[in-house]
C-alpha cells in the first residue's frame, strides 16, 4: 500500500497552484468564495484564460485541443481549481458534451461544435429531466419525429441548469415509443437561438436562479445533429455520467469550504470568544472534516482502481451520497458561524452597504446545496444501486 | 497510489482465514475461555505460522515488511471474532518491549508464542490516557517501591508479565513523571475475570513491590509518549479488526435477509431494509478507507490526527453496521447462540477501547487546532 501520487503529479499540482495564483482574477475568486453570482461574461473571460493555457478541455483528447489528462491529473486539477475558488458553471459544455462528441460524434459534428466550446462562443445546457421524468429518466417524453432531413421536436425540459446562459442544448429525446423505454431515446443537439425554444426561469428556494424550464414547440432539428444512432442515448448517457463520477464526490469544493469554515471558527463570535470555542459547533466541525478526509481517501481508492485498470463500479454511488451530504453539512455549519448577518436575503441588500458580503450569501449557499441529494440520481436511487449492485439484496 | 494488499500480505490474510476456518469457531471460542492450556496450544500454532512475527520488523526478529502485515492479521481476526490477546499483548506491549533491557530475548519469546504481556496503565480509561491512573512509586535506594491497584487490566489474566505505569514524579494527570516497569505477574495479586466481549482481563493489585533500573522500560519519567505511540499503533490495529468484522457482518446479513421470508416475501425485497444495507455498506467502506490511510501512516512519520480520525470513523461505522446486523437478524440477532451478537459486543468494545468517539473527535480537533484563534 502506498499513498503517494508520485513526483510528476506533485509537480503538476504545484504548477496548477502557481497558475491560479497568478491568473485567476482576485475579485472573481472572492465572488465565488462568498457564493455571490458570477455573470456569463465573467465566466467566459476565465474560460478564455484557461484555454490560452490549454487547460479548459481537461477531459478532452489532445487532438481536439484538450489536455489529454488521465483521471489522476483531472482529480488534482479539480482539487486545486476548487482550492483557488475558480468558478465552474459550464460543466455541461466542457466536461459532459465535449467528451461525448469526441467519443461518439461524427467528424463533421466534432469540427463544427468542439472549437466553439473551447473558444467560449458556445454555451451548452443539458436537457435531460422532464416534468414526468425525474429519477425515472427513461420515462421522458420530448418527441422527435423524423420528417425528411429533419426531426420535429416538441416537449418540455425541466430543472435545466444555466439554460439562461446557453445558446445550445444537448437533449435526450424520444424517437420511438416501441420496445423498452431506454431503447427509444436518442441524443440530439438543438440550437436554442430560434423560434419555438422558450427558456423560463425557475427560482429555487432563497431566490436563486440556476435552473430553468425549456419548452420546445415544433422545432426543426437537422438529422445531422443526431449523436450516435437513434436509440443510442442511454449508452451515451452512461458514458457521459461516468466522466462525472469523481467530480460528484465534491472533494475539491468541500475541502475549500472546510478551509473557509476553519477560518470562520477562529473569528470572534457574539461573546468575543472564537466562534469555534463552542464545544458543540467544534465537535460538528471536527466530525465533518473527518468525514471529508475519509471520503477524499475513498475517492483516491476509486482513482487508484481506475489507474490500475480496474473498473471501480458502483462504489461511485458511495462518493455521490456522502459527497452531497457533506456539502450540505458544511454549508449548514457555515451559516451557524455567520450570526445574524448570515440570514439576510442577499438580493435585497443594495440599500444596506454595511453588511459584509462574506456573510451575506451563506444562507443562500446552504439553501442551494439542498438539491445535491435530489439531482443526478437522488440519494435514494444511489442507495438502491448500492443495495442491489454491491450488497446484493 | 495503491490501497491493496501486496501479494505477501494477501497470502498472510488468506492463511489467517483458512486456519481459522478449520480451527476456530464460536463454540471453540467459548471453550478456550475456560481452557487455558488449549488456548496456549492454539496460540503457539498461530505463532508457528508467523502471525506474531508479522507484528515485528526483521531487525527485531520478526517478518514484517510493513505495519500493513499485522493489519491484515487483525482484519482476519475481526472477521472470525478471535478472542485471543493479539491486540493487547503482541501489538500494544510488543512495541513497548523494544525499550526494555533484554528486549531481544523478550521479543523472541513473544514471537514464539511463549510470552504474554499486559499493559497496566491509564487507570480507568480503557487505555487512552497514560498520564492518569499510574500506581504510586516511592524512591528506595537506587530503585522504587510500587503500590497501587488497577481495576481493569486487559489481557492480564493469562499474562506472564505486566508493563506497569508508575508515578515517579509530578502529580496525577501530568504527562511527565510516568515510568514503565516490567514486572512478573507472580509478584502482583490478580483477580481474573472476562470482559463483556469474552476477552480476558484482571484486577491487579501491587503492594510494596521493589523494582530496580533493570525493570525500567524507556526513560525515567518519560513513558507517557511511548505509551501514547504504542496505543496509537494498537488503535489502528483495532480499526483493522473492526474493518474485518464489518466485512463479515454485511454479506452475512445480506444473505440472511435474502433467505428469511416474512409476509410471503424475502426480507431483502423491502426497500427500507435495502437502504439500511446500503447505509451499512457506505459506513463500512468509508471507514475502511480512513483505517487504511492510518495504517499506511504507521510506516512513516507518526500522524496522530489521522489515527484519531480513523478511530472516530471506525467506531461510528462499526456501531452502525453492528446495530443493523442485529436488527435485520431479528430475534436471531440478539441470541448468544449466533455470532452476530458477539460481533455486536466486540464492536461496541472496540468503539470504547483506546478512546471512544467523543475522545477521538476532541483529540482530532485539538491536534489540528480546529476552532483555536490564531
Amino acid at each position: 500500500m502506498d499513498l503517494s501520487i508520485g513526483p510528476e503529479a506533485e509537480r503538476l499540482r504545484d504548477e496548477f497552484r502557481a497558475f491560479f495564483d497568478k491568473h485567476l482574477p482576485k475579485d472573481l475568486a472572492a465572488k465565488w468564495r462568498a457564493g455571490a453570482p458570477v455573470s456569463k461574461a465573467e465566466h467566459q473571460d476565465w474560460q478564455r484564460t484557461l484555454n490560452r493555457r490549454g487547460w479548459l478541455g481537461t477531459s478532452w483528447k489532445k487532438e481536439w485541443g484538450g489536455t489529454g489528462w488521465g483521471p489522476l491529473e483531472r482529480f488534482i486539477y479539480d482539487e486545486e481549481s476548487s482550492a483557488a475558488w475558480a468558478p465552474r458553471l459550464n460543466v455541461p459544455s466542457i466536461d459532459l458534451l465535449g467528451p461525448v462528441l469526441i467519443e461518439f460524434g461524427t467528424e463533421a459534428q466534432k469540427r463544427r461544435y468542439l472549437p466553439p466550446i473551447l473558444n467560449s462562443d458556445d454555451w451548452w445546457c443539458q436537457g435531460f429531466s422532464e416534468p414526468q421524468a425525474g429519477s425515472d429518466l427513461a420515462a421522458l417524453q420530448m418527441r422527435a419525429v423524423r420528417d425528411g432531413d429533419h426531426y420535429v421536436v416538441s416537449g418540455t425540459k425541466l430543472w435545466t441548469s444555466w439554460a439562461q446562459y446557453a445558446n445550445r442544448m444537448f437533449a435526450l429525446v424520444r424517437t420511438s415509443a416501441d420496445g423498452p423505454k431506454q431503447a427509444g431515446i436518442s441524443f440530439l443537439l438543438i440550437d436554442m437561438d430560434q423560434p419555438g425554444v422558450t427558456v423560463s426561469p425557475i427560482l429555487t428556494m432563497g431566490g436563486l436562479h440556476a435552473v430553468n424550464e425549456v419548452r420546445v414547440d415544433d422545432v426543426r432539428v437537422p438529422v445531422d445533429n443526431l449523436v450516435g444512432k437513434e436509440g443510442d442515448a442511454w449508452t451515451i448517457s452512461k458514458f457521459l455520467l461516468s466522466h462525472e463520477r469523481l467530480v460528484g464526490a465534491w472533494i475539491g469544493p468541500s475541502l475549500a469550504l472546510m478551509g473557509l469554515l476553519r477560518e470562520r471558527l477562529r473569528k470572534p463570535g457574539f461573546d468575543g470568544r472564537p466562534i469555534g470555542a463552542d464545544p458543540i459547533l467544534r465537535a460538528k466541525a471536527a466530525e465533518v472534516e473527518s468525514d471529508l478526509i475519509t471520503l477524499r481517501h475513498t475517492a483516491y481508492r476509486v482513482l487508484a482502481d481506475e489507474l490500475s485498470g480496474r473498473e471501480p463500479g458502483p462504489i461511485v454511488s458511495v462518493l455521490k451520497v456522502r459527497g452531497s451530504e457533506i456539502q450540505q453539512v458544511l454549508t449548514d455549519l457555515l451559516v451557524q458561524t455567520g450570526g445574524a448577518q448570515a440570514m439576510v436575503h442577499p438580493q435585497t441588500l443594495t440599500s444596506a452597504p454595511g453588511i459584509a458580503p462574506a456573510e451575506a450569501h451563506l444562507a443562500q449557499q446552504f439553501l442551494d446545496r439542498r438539491k445535491l441529494t435530489i439531482y443526478g440520481g437522488s440519494a435514494e436511487i444511489q442507495r438502491n444501486i448500492i443495495a442491489r449492485q454491491i450488497v446484493g439484496v | 497510489m495503491d490501497f491493496t494488499y501486496s501479494e505477501q500480505q494477501a497470502m498472510l490474510r488468506d492463511s489467517v482465514d483458512r486456519f481459522l476456518a478449520q480451527r476456530y469457531d464460536l463454540a471453540r471460542r467459548k471453550a478456550l475461555m475456560d481452557d487455558a492450556p488449549a488456548a496456549e496450544a492454539l496460540w503457539r500454532d498461530m505463532a508457528e505460522l508467523g502471525w506474531i512475527g508479522a507484528a515485528f520488523s526483521e531487525a527485531e526478529g520478526g517478518f514484517a515488511s510493513s505495519a500493513i502485515d499485522a493489519f491484515a492479521v487483525m482484519e482476519g481476526f475481526g472477521q472470525r471474532l478471535v478472542a485471543l490477546p493479539y491486540l493487547t499483548s503482541v501489538i500494544l506491549c510488543g512495541g513497548l518491549l523494544r525499550h526494555a533491557s533484554g528486549s531481544a530475548d523478550l521479543i523472541s519469546l513473544m514471537i514464539d508464542g511463549r510470552l504474554h504481556v499486559a499493559l497496566a496503565a491509564c487507570g480507568e480509561t480503557l487505555l487512552h490516557s497514560p498520564q492518569h491512573g499510574a500506581v504510586t512509586a516511592t524512591k528506595a535506594g537506587s530503585g522504587y517501591v510500587l503500590t497501587g491497584r488497577l481495576s481493569v487490566v486487559l489481557g492480564a489474566d493469562r499474562a506472564h508479565k505486566l508493563l506497569m505505569a508508575a508515578r515517579t514524579a509530578g502529580a496525577e494527570g501530568e504527562r511527565h513523571g510516568v515510568t514503565l516497569f516490567l514486572v512478573d505477574t507472580a509478584d502482583v495479586s490478580r483477580r481474573n475475570y472476562r470482559m463483556i466481549d469474552g476477552h480476558g482481563a484482571a484486577e491487579v493489585t501491587v503492594e510494596n513491590l521493589t523494582v530496580g533500573a533493570d525493570n525500567m522500560v524507556g526513560a525515567l519519567d518519560g513513558a507517557a509518549p511511548l505509551i501514547e505511540a504504542a496505543i496509537d499503533r494498537a488503535t489502528v490495529m483495532a480499526c483493522g479488526e473492526a474493518v474485518g468484522a464489518m466485512g463479515y457482518l454485511i454479506p452475512t446479513t445480506a444473505a440472511y435477509i435474502r433467505n428469511r421470508e416474512q409476509y410471503g416475501a424475502p426480507l431483502a425485497k423491502f426497500q427500507v431494509l435495502q437502504h439500511r444495507m446500503a447505509d451499512a455498506f457506505i459506513a463500512s467502506e468509508t471507514a475502511r478507507s480512513m483505517a487504511l490511510v492510518a495504517a499506511i501512516g504507521l510506516d512513516g512519520v507518526p500522524d496522530p490526527a489521522a489515527v484519531s480520525s480513523a478511530k472516530f470513523q471506525v467506531g461510528r461505522s462499526a456501531r452502525q453496521v453492528a446495530y443493523q446486523a442485529v436488527q435485520l437478524h431479528g430475534g436471531m440477532g440478539v441470541s448468544e447462540a449466533m455470532d452476530i451478537s458477539h460481533h455486536y459486543i466486540r464492536l461496541t468494545m472496540i468503539d470504547r477501547l483506546f478512546g471512544d468517539q467523543a475522545f477521538h473527535l476532541r483529540r482530532y480537533a485539538d491536534l489540528t487546532q480546529l476552532g483555536v484563534s490564531a
